[in-house]
């Protein structure tokens, strides 16, 4: 099991590898010098020369994309041009709402999501099947910032219960603060997912359904209970595991959005405030974080996977 | 006789899914007795599955079925599905055809085996673990305490059928239904699986009803058998009558257009046309447009006959019974011409294809820099020649390598080592360019019809396209020369402008062989070709690979399992195991005297469509799995299945040589003929 | 070619006989027309501002009614469409010229080709598509050619996996091995074999990622960085409607129901165009030769 792991993350390494000497070289895709872009304008001569020995920019490309990573890697990521804070505790400073709001529409996406997969598929082509991808289309059609928009109308405008502009507040510290503050954003992007999760684990149950086993296990006299909760929805599951994992690792991108329509004070909004003041440093830290989380996910759902599926050998 | 276990009276079933009702059955009959195996044969849309299907109450909801089936003082047509499910499994236990897909991935055996009894309350669940181990011991599974916890994928194929049978015997039900239980299996596996099954039948006196498409399992394994076409029992009776004075024409068909392993070559007589479509049945007798006696006949062609008592438990569903005794005896000899005479005067020349020592190794890769950890030794060393006009078999099991030896001649897969030489010039190190040129003279016939022709061309412009891509359509003769394939090989040129799935598979295969002959190539090679037809439909076109061999001169290197096609079809035949070839000789040699002990085993497992053979014939059953060819054995490959391997052979490799006496070469020790009784 | 004619028509006529797409068929056609003839339809300039009535209610003179620079909503939404319908257009050819013909060349060859292709292909998927997008206008700046870049960057790697799918497990199939066995180039092959037997997922792909493409689009905008002002689009009516919830809902509401209802049409297209052509190949004896093994 630990050498499987390992041969995965060696595996990720070039992709990983390849993925941040692009977001290295953003700096000098930009307008004006990468210097400038790095420390801004305005800055002071000491910071622009903290900035070069930090990165040496009069060394080869090569150099200087290993001492970027190099410092990267012990999480020196650079100041904020504006802020002049280190981009490092910017970031870890938004992480946690982040991770607050994507495990809560997760779970709304899995409570919503679970049961009308199941209903579906033990109905299929009924109206209740019909009714019901309807409404897992309708989730997966509907924009998550105009559904923002309309229960921010709903709730706030109309019934005046929640506020329209959420901030953070932690699940431990105020349990009814954080859901008056996160229901909001995590039903929004909830409701998304449990399109997503719907109509994969539909499919999933629909043709695990038709497999030759379901037919082996009713011929033994199984009641049909069994042979849709134990054999069918076993088989279903695995590969429903993984959308789940790679739903969470895309929530990172998904809260970009959803924050942006409640004022939500995550990593998404971070990047959105670092892109339109070209705050370079702050942006490369930013998708870094995402793409390390992202991938640090993905790896995660595989070895699950394999944990779960008798038929994966680690050898 | 005592009581039936089970009564079927008047069964119909009609799918009522998308538009028109498509009748599957139609007024069947039949009863199953205790310590009986009741074989139902018949081709593919002949209801046999959907027969077996509502016995258990396991149809889709689509499906209407009418008329009574009684099982074990169960009304299945009318019970509700509680009562059902406590039948299933006590009463009647099932076993499907391929165990790869039939048992759960995920679910341990041991688990899956028992599962039924625990469901029933037959035994508790903390004794289940238990139970498993005694049920797979029951059904020769080695190790059965170490295998129980294992999940199917650690399983061989034979070994999970074997389950299937401990899983559909665990509570003892008074009756097994198996679906073709042996066709995913191949045939030393077979008949492992089969003697296991009847030893497991006589030991708790249940009745089989055991559903087949291959008249050698009958005969080997039924005791009475039912016949079934176009959705109704055409015929029933006890086994030796069956194959002895068949009723029913269909039922002689059938037996003339099998190709036998016991027999001297005849030429076949098949069945003309095509199965029915259930959706468009004929009217009256179903088999009236196929059948030698009532196709112009109005009462064949208005009226559907009953099924009548012919003699004493025989019975059959024809207007003209006392017509078909002398269609057996007119065919039985003047029409059964011999079919190919040896080519002699081809093998003074020199050799059309020369293969030596030929080896395609793949490599296995692993690790995150994918070095290679091994090879699989999928061809290790294969030499044959092939002259030009003679047809060459090779055999062996799956796995064996013979399809990648097909391919590797051809090119299409890259030899590792060796040489192919064909008409005098080395193929294996040409260039892709003049690798090209050099398969016109060589031409491939896929297996699987279904899938070796491009569906969104349509079949004339399949035909023409080897000569579109050599550039030499014009000079050919253009869509002349095209509607001459079409009748070379048996089709009407008015079906030129349809599409592929417009065709039957018998139809498909004819539209592969005309593509092959557009380049006028001089070797055939033919993978299975046959293999996914159906027996009247397989006669049809092995006679017709026989009548062009002699029109147009061809050679043929023909790979398939089925000793008994190969027999029929071939003037030598070479045997093949692990990638090697183990034995080569003449046909008749070959079969009559094999030196080799696989050779032998192989012969012997094969279901001879003969019931009176049951008893004369002695049989040995092979042991084990085949290896896997990454880690092939030491010494002889066949050594750890072999009844007479020594110290020697584990530790040398034998070589291919010549057997004194016979024109033989063979691998072995220890060659030899079998002892006076075989 | 007449047959591959009678096809197409075969499947539009079967997609067409589906309430849910033939509804979702006229819903596109009106959109693409109103948007494509907008100037003789549409009375007002969607960037001609009147400040003296500005939030103004949706009215018999404006159907949408006003922002907040007395701009007629309706006629920003209907070029907003443009903006839009232009964006996922380009956005699904930059993914297919260049995703197709990596799938094809990595699943066709495989070995090495296939390991380098791919890897490239992971690149692109290691970020969310909408933070890729975001990262690469960070660079290039603010405009609608970014945009369409940028959405049709995230694309790529969906036409390479399904291509790449698709042509191996057409490999494994027999005929072709059999082009090959005939004497066909790899090219001939690749091209006149295994690409004409493509298409079906293709297509299906083509509309699924128009609707993924507008939806992008319309975030990047919503969000701010997508195509700058004046030009309409929908994300940013949304945007600027989201300011004005208390004084005017029907701003960001209306313009919400318009992009829905594109994004739901396009969604149901494809998924009923996938259904429609998966079910296609299945008729004929093989379908028929299925009912016999009746599986429940």
């Amino acid at each position: 099991m630990t050498g499987y792991i390992i041969r995965r993350i060696l595996q990720l390494l070039p992709v990983l590898l390849i993925s941040s000497a692009g977001i290295w070289a953003m700096i000098y895709a930009v307008p004006g010098t990468p210097i400038g872009a790095l420390v801004g304008e305005n800055a002071t001569p000491e910071q622009v020369q903290a900035a070069i020995q930090r990165v040496g920019l009069d060394q080869p490309m090569l150099v200087q994309f290993w001492a970027w990573l190099k410092s990267a890697l012990v999480g020196d990521l650079g100041r904020s041009i504006f802020s002049r804070d280190p981009v490092f505790d910017l970031i870890m400073g938004r992480a946690p709402a982040t991770l607050q709001l994507g495990l809560g529409a997760t779970l709304v996406g899995l409570i919503l999501g679970i049961p009308v997969a199941v209903l579906s598929a033990l109905y299929p082509n009924s109206w209740l099947d019909r009714s019901l991808s309807g409404w897992s289309a309708l989730a997966l059609g509907v924009p998550t910032f105009w559904l923002g928009i309309l229960l921010i109308l709903l709730f706030s405008v109309e019934l005046r219960w929640l506020p329209s502009a959420s901030t953070y507040v932690s699940i431990f510290e105020s349990p009814w603060g954080a859901i008056r503050n996160t229901f909001l954003p995590a039903l929004t992007l909830g409701v998304y997912v449990s399109g997503i999760f719907a109509r994969f684990l539909r499919a999933s149950l629909l043709s695990e359904m038709k497999a030759d086993y379901v037919r082996t296990a009713r011929s033994k006299g199984l009641k049909e209970r069994d042979v849709v909760g134990r054999h069918v929805f076993r088989n279903a599951l695995l590969p429903f595991v993984t959308v789940v994992g790679l739903m969470m690792a895309a929530f990172i991108g998904g809260t970009v959005v959803t924050e942006a329509v409640f004022t939500y004070p995550g990593i998404g909004r971070l990047l959105i405030q670092a892109i339109t003041q070209r705050d370079y440093p702050l942006i490369q830290g930013v998708i870094l974080f995402i793409l390390v989380v992202h991938v640090v996910i993905n790896l995660m759902v595989d070895v699950l996977y394999a944990y779960i599926d008798p038929r994966i050998e680690y050898s | 006789m005592s009581e039936p276990v089970l009564s079927v009276r008047g069964l119909e079933v009609t799918f009522t899914g998308g538009g028109r009702p498509v009748p599957a059955v139609r007024g069947v009959d039949f009863d199953v007795y205790p310590n009986e195996v009741l074989g139902i044969v018949g081709e593919s849309g002949s209801g046999k599955s959907v027969t077996s299907l509502a016995v258990t109450g396991l149809l889709p909801e689509t499906a209407k079925v009418q008329g009574s089936i009684k099982l074990a003082d169960v009304e299945v047509t009318t019970a509700d599905r509680e009562v059902l499910r406590q039948m299933r499994g006590q009463d009647v236990g099932m076993i499907f055809q391929d165990p790869t897909t039939t048992l759960n991935p995920v679910f341990t055996i041991g688990r899956q085996v028992t599962e039924g009894q625990v469901a029933h309350g037959q035994i508790p669940a903390g004794n289940a673990r238990g139970r498993g181990i005694e049920l797979l011991r029951e059904v020769d599974i080695p190790d059965p305490t170490g295998r129980v916890v294992q999940y199917p994928h650690q399983f061989s194929g034979g070994m999970r059928q074997r389950a299937v049978i401990a899983m559909a015997m665990a509570g003892r039900p008074r009756l097994i239904i198996a679906d073709e239980p042996t066709t995913a299996l191949d045939v030393t596996v077979q008949a492992q699986v089969l003697s296991v099954l009847a030893k497991r039948q006589a030991d708790t006196g249940a009745a089989v009803i055991l559903i087949t498409h291959d008249l050698g399992v009958i005969a080997e394994v039924a005791h009475r058998v039912a016949v079934m076409y176009g959705g109704r029992i055409v015929e029933t009776g006890p086994v030796h009558e069956i194959f002895k004075r068949p009723q029913h024409p269909y039922t002689v068909g059938l037996l003339q257009s099998l190709p036998r392993i016991d027999a001297a070559e005849e030429r076949l007589v098949p069945i003309r046309g095509q199965p029915p479509n259930p959706a468009r049945l004929p009217t009256g007798c179903t088999f009236h447009p196929r059948c030698p006696i009532g196709r112009d006949r109005e009462r064949c062609r208005t009226e559907d006959p009953a099924l009548r008592e012919v003699v004493e438990g025989h019975r059959s569903a024809c207007h003209c019974v006392e017509e078909v005794a002398a269609l057996l005896a007119d065919t039985a000899t003047p029409a059964r011409a011999p079919a190919t005479v040896a080519p002699q005067a081809a093998a003074a020349q020199a050799p059309l294809l020369a293969v030596d020592k030929l080896k395609v190794h793949f490599p296995i890769k692993a690790g995150i820099l994918r070095r290679r950890v091994g090879w699989v030794r999928a061809v290790d060393g294969v030499s044959l020649t092939v002259n030009a006009g003679e047809t060459v078999g090779l055999v062996g099991e799956s796995g064996c390598g013979k399809t990648t030896t097909g391919r590797a001649i051809m090119g299409l897969i890259k030899a590792t080592g060796g040489s192919v030489r064909f008409d005098g010039q080395e193929v294996t190190r040409l260039s892709p360019g003049e690798l090209r040129k050099a398969r016109r003279n060589m031409q491939y016939i896929f297996q699987d019809p279904y899938s070796s022709l491009n569906p969104i061309k349509t079949v004339g412009d399949i035909v023409a396209e080897p000569l579109h891509i050599h550039g030499i359509y014009e000079e050919m003769g253009g869509a002349k020369r095209i509607a001459e394939l079409f009748e070379l090989v048996g089709l009407p040129r008015t079906v030129l402008g349809r599409y592929p799935r417009e065709f039957s598979g018998g139809q498909k295969q004819r539209i592969g062989i005309a593509r092959a002959l557009a380049l006028q190539p001089r070797l055939l090679i033919l993978d299975e070709p046959v293999a996914a037809l159906d027996v009247s439909i397989q006669a049809q076109i092995i006679n017709l690979l026989q009548d062009l061999q002699k029109e147009l001169g061809l050679a043929y290197l023909f790979i398939a399992h089925d000793l008994s096609v190969v027999r029929h079809i071939s003037d030598r035949v070479a045997v093949m195991y692990l990638g090697k070839i183990i034995e080569e000789s003449e046909k008749t040699t070959l079969y009559e005297t094999p030196v080799h002990p696989y050779t032998q085993s192989l012969l012997s497992a094969v279901p001879v469509p003969d019931p009176d053979a049951r008893h004369t014939r002695r049989r040995i059953v092979l042991e084990g799995d085949i290896p896997n060819p990454s880690k092939p054995p030491p010494g002889c490959y066949f050594h750890p299945r072999c009844f007479r391997a020594s110290d020697r052979c584990r530790v040398e490799e034998p070589a291919f040589t010549p057997y004194p006496g016979l024109p033989t070469r063979t691998a072995c020790h220890h060659a030899g003929p079998l002892g006076a009784s075989s | 070619m007449t047959g591959g004619m009678q096809r197409s028509l075969d499947v539009l006529r079967r997609l067409l006989s589906h309430r849910g797409a033939l509804i979702s068929v006229i819903y596109l056609a009106v959109v693409v027309f109103v948007a494509t003839f907008a100037r003789w339809i549409i009375p007002y300039d969607p960037v001609v501002q009147d400040l003296t009535s500005t939030l103004e209610a949706p009215s018999a003179k404006h159907w949408f009614g006003t922002d907040e620079l007395g701009r007629d909503l309706m006629a920003r939404a209907v070029y907003g469409a443009r903006t839009s319908l232009i964006t996922a257009a380009g956005a699904v050819v930059i993914a297919g010229v260049v995703g197709i013909p990596i799938g094809l060349v990595a699943g066709f060859f495989g070995g090495w080709r296939d390991a380098i292709l791919m890897r490239i292909v992971d690149v692109l998927l290691s970020l969310p598509g909408i933070l890729f997008a975001m990262a690469l206008i960070a660079v290039l700046g603010r405009s609608q050619l970014a945009a369409l870049v940028a959405v049709g960057i995230t694309g790529i790697p969906s036409f390479a996996r399904i291509t790449r799918a698709q042509v191996l497990s057409l490999r494994k199939r027999d005929f072709v091995m059999a082009v090959e066995a005939l004497g066909g180039s790899s090219t001939y092959n690749m091209f006149r074999t295994v690409l004409p037997n493509s298409w079906s997922p293709l297509l299906v792909q083509v509309v699924i990622l128009s609707s993924v493409a507008i939806l992008l689009e319309a975030a990047l905008a919503f969000l701010g960085v997508g195509i700058p002002p004046p030009t309409p689009s929908w994300g940013e009516m949304l945007r600027t409607g989201k300011s004005f919830l208390y004084e005017a809902p029907y701003y960001a509401v209306l313009p919400g129901i318009v992009l829905t209802l594109t994004i739901l049409s396009l969604d149901t297209l494809g998924r009923t165009l996938a259904w429609v052509l998966e079910d296609r190949h299945e008729l004929g004896e093989e379908a028929e030769a299925e009912a016999e093994k009746a599986r429940p």
